[in-house]
């Protein structure tokens, strides 16, 4: 009985998300390992495992909580070496939502590349692979030099729109010239039009001018963008396709990280509905902004790890819901 | 003046880099630290660093992660923005105090049995060998287990739930619960010396596989790997912090390490400010810091005792209530109790008690790194410390503010040394001998 133990799943949780471990572990079929993080009172992390890793295939899932991502990342880097000095056969870091995705470049003079910091960091703890979803930027895919799997949250995206609005009447608009191949790609694969937004941007999290690019008069306008931080940018774009004379305007993005004002902008705009999925916990934000809406994208990290534990291919996720 | 140089302060110790930059004779490099309303932090280094020798000085204080990760970040961005050398100045390196792993002295953990007592076994009960699958026993508990023993020791205390076993010798009771000395269950009551969970609950409730003994993850070369992997990896040392808990901590780093030692500053501090001091008596509260606590005492050619804490359970009931034993003599002297760092201060004020019982006539304790978080104040408030001695490698306004027992020693002029030294390629070694 034991041999046949050898080798399996064992799926750790951070304590950032533990709704979405549970829902993974669930799909699985397994039970989360037991792990616990708690702090000294220092504000040190410890990490404590309750259960063998030798020789196992371990999947730690922990996404950045916002607010406190820098204690998450901590967290993380801390499980991943604890395994690696527990002699696990392999760690692959799932994280749903990669933090400091933005800090992609050096924009400006001595701006630090944090994203290629965090990709170095999470390898030098220990970790063998990456399972991510929907990266800022994918060129993030190559800071690592472990295999780096970047799911899409697409397909997931993709049935929303076909299961709660008229495909016809729908056209997908960029809020932003970075995000217009996402929106391309999901546009062509609706067959629906497209429309893109200009924008400049003087500082983060400020947004300057804004231009439509594009026809929406009398259709349903879906914003598309890979996450919702502060929402300043889908206010002033819903505000810009109103104006246009949209029927019905909505935003789909990947990752609600919804921080500072958020709730309070997305409650206030003329969005009928935003649409996240559940890679960033959500909290009490649901029942405080009755517009928003989630996407359960559990089922395609939870296969995501089924194939890589089995060797199978990843790549029909990037086109296919699973079941 | 020193020329060619950017001194970069992390938001955990500002005090220390104005400090540290007004002994140097230069004005700290010009830098945004803050956090993105998402909770990353956000960093932009406003002076040029090219062809720079940078140094960046972050302590572990408050939201020590937070701290380590803006640390990091500031240095590849120095990297990145080509700075000829980067230099971590760590007066406290986070994470280098991790839990004594609650392993026995034998090693590895047995399951033996050792309450027989318990309801349903006989002399034919054997225990089972730990296996995963096995269901532990109620027995096997505390024994695979000492972290459960002693988190539920002071979950028990925590309750006001004051066991009947609580000794006369163990003398006035100080008022935090976690500090007394309870042995509710006998013989499995070891003492260690464990940092103190903010939520302990969570752990108490917390139970491993079966027959798998849970332990804690050691996050110190990980700290190390991380800030080399982070940039400060060129020729660049990492001035540690001023007392490394455990000296092999500088074999972690693949990259030149100074330690800097705090020791001159409290030795300086014995001689100008304790009246004496020749007749007072040099006190180790550990066995571990025997070293560093007979190196003063050689040096200013003083009695040395040493405080010998017993964890294994003897028959004699006093003794494991007292827990610590004095080797040496205080009787009617001074002490001063030397030790590297002080957190929740468990250690040091029942070390102050048991000197107080031995009849010692004034405490002081000289510590290197006061973090003194948890309850620390009101326990050195209302312990027998006459004096409490740190340096600032963590910020102590606060603490002083709330602590009159509190001296803090400036250690900024060694660091400042120890920068302009490092940068003009002169000797460190100096300044670990200095009077």
């Amino acid at each position: 009985m034991s041999r046949e133990m050898a080798n399996e799943i064992k799926l750790l949780s951070g304590s950032s998300h533990p709704d979405l471990s549970a829902q993974v572990a669930g799909r699985l079929g397994i039970e989360i390992a037991r792990t616990v993080s708690l702090n000294y009172s220092n504000q040190e992390t410890s990490v404590t495992i309750g259960e063998s890793v030798r020789d196992e295939d371990v999947y730690i899932l922990q996404s950045a909580a916002t607010g406190d991502v820098n204690e998450g990342l901590m967290e993380m880097l801390i499980m991943i070496h604890a395994c690696k000095t527990a002699s696990a056969r392999r760690i692959t870091a799932v994280i749903p939502c990669f933090p400091y995705a933005r800090q992609d470049k050096k924009d400006r003079s001595r701006a630090p590349i944090s994203a290629r910091l965090i990709a170095n960091m999470i390898q030098t703890a220990g970790a063998n692979h990456i399972i991510t979803m929907d990266l800022h930027a994918s060129q993030i895919q190559g800071f690592f030099s472990v295999p780096c799997d970047n799911l899409y949250a697409e397909p997931s995206v993709l049935r929303w729109i076909r299961e709660n609005r008229n495909v016809e009447q729908v056209v997908i608009v960029s809020p932003d010239a970075g995000g217009a191949k996402r929106a391309t790609s999901i546009a062509d694969r609706l067959n629906a039009s497209f429309a893109l937004i200009h924008k400049e941007r003087p500082r983060p999290n400020v947004v300057g001018r804004m231009v439509l690019i594009g026809e929406v008069r009398d259709k349903v306008a879906i914003l598309v963008d890979d996450m919702a931080d502060t929402c300043g940018t889908l206010d002033k774009a819903a505000g810009l396709l109103r104006d246009a004379n949209a029927k019905e305007i909505l935003a789909i993005a990947t990752h609600g990280i919804l921080s500072g004002n958020a709730i309070e902008t997305i409650n206030n705009s003329s969005l009928s509905a935003l649409v996240v999925t559940n890679t960033v916990p959500l909290g009490d934000k649901v029942s405080r902004c009755p517009k928003l809406q989630v996407i359960d994208v559990s089922g395609t990290l939870a296969e995501a790890i089924r194939r890589t534990h089995n060797g199978e291919s990843v790549s029909y996720l990037f086109t296919h819901v699973p079941v | 003046m020193v020329r060619n140089i950017v001194i970069l302060g992390g938001n955990s110790h500002p005090e220390l880099v104005d400090n540290v930059c007004n002994n140097l004779g230069i004005a700290p490099g010009e830098r945004i630290l803050t956090k993105f309303s998402s909770g990353e932090s956000r960093c932009e280094i406003k002076d040029s660093v090219r062809g720079k020798d940078v140094y960046i000085i972050q302590s572990a204080a408050d939201s020590v992660n937070d701290g380590f990760i803006d640390l990091c970040i500031m240095v590849s961005a120095c990297k990145t923005g080509s700075a000829k050398r980067v230099t971590a100045v760590m007066p406290l390196f986070p994470y280098s105090r991790q839990p004594d792993v609650p392993y026995k002295k034998a090693g590895a953990p047995l399951s033996k049995a050792s309450h027989p007592t318990k309801n349903g076994y006989t002399f034919e009960s054997v225990p089972g060998t730990p296996h995963p699958g096995i269901t532990r026993t109620q027995s096997l508990g505390p024994d695979i287990n000492g972290l459960d023993t002693k988190l539920a020791r002071t979950k028990l205390a925590e309750n006001g739930v004051n066991g009947t076993t609580c000794n006369k010798a163990d003398g006035p009771q100080t008022p935090s619960g976690a500090e007394r000395r309870n042995a509710p269950s006998g013989s499995s009551a070891f003492n260690y010396t464990t940092h103190d969970y903010q939520n302990h609950s969570l752990l108490a409730n917390f139970k491993s596989k079966p027959g798998y003994k849970q332990w804690v993850a050691q996050a110190g070369t990980l700290v190390a790997d991380l800030l080399t992997c982070a940039g400060a990896d060129h020729h660049v040392l990492t001035e540690c912090r001023m007392d490394l808990h455990d000296p092999q901590y500088q074999g972690f780093f693949d990259v030149p390490v100074d330690n800097l030692y705090g020791k001159p500053l409290l030795k300086r501090y014995i001689q100008q400010h304790i009246p004496n001091y020749k007749e007072a008596v040099v006190i180790s509260p550990d066995a571990g810091g025997a070293k560093r606590a007979t190196a003063v005492a050689d040096e200013l050619d003083m009695d040395f005792a040493l405080i010998h804490k017993e964890r294994r359970p003897t028959k004699y009931s006093e003794m494991r209530n007292a827990s610590m034993m004095l080797v040496g003599d205080v009787r009617d002297r001074v002490c001063i109790l030397i030790d590297d760092l002080i957190d929740t201060g468990n250690t040091i004020t029942r070390a102050a008690k048991l000197l107080k019982k031995e009849g010692a006539t004034a405490i002081y304790a000289l510590v290197t790194h006061g973090i003194l978080s948890g309850d620390a104040i009101p326990r050195i408030n209302a312990s027998a410390i006459d004096k409490l001695i740190v340096t600032n490698t963590v910020p102590q306004l606060e603490h002083k503010r709330l602590c009159t027992k509190l001296v803090t020693l400036d250690v900024s002029p060694v660091f400042a040394e120890a920068i302009r030294r490092v940068h003009h390629g002169e000797s460190i070694s100096v300044l670990f001998q200095f009077n």
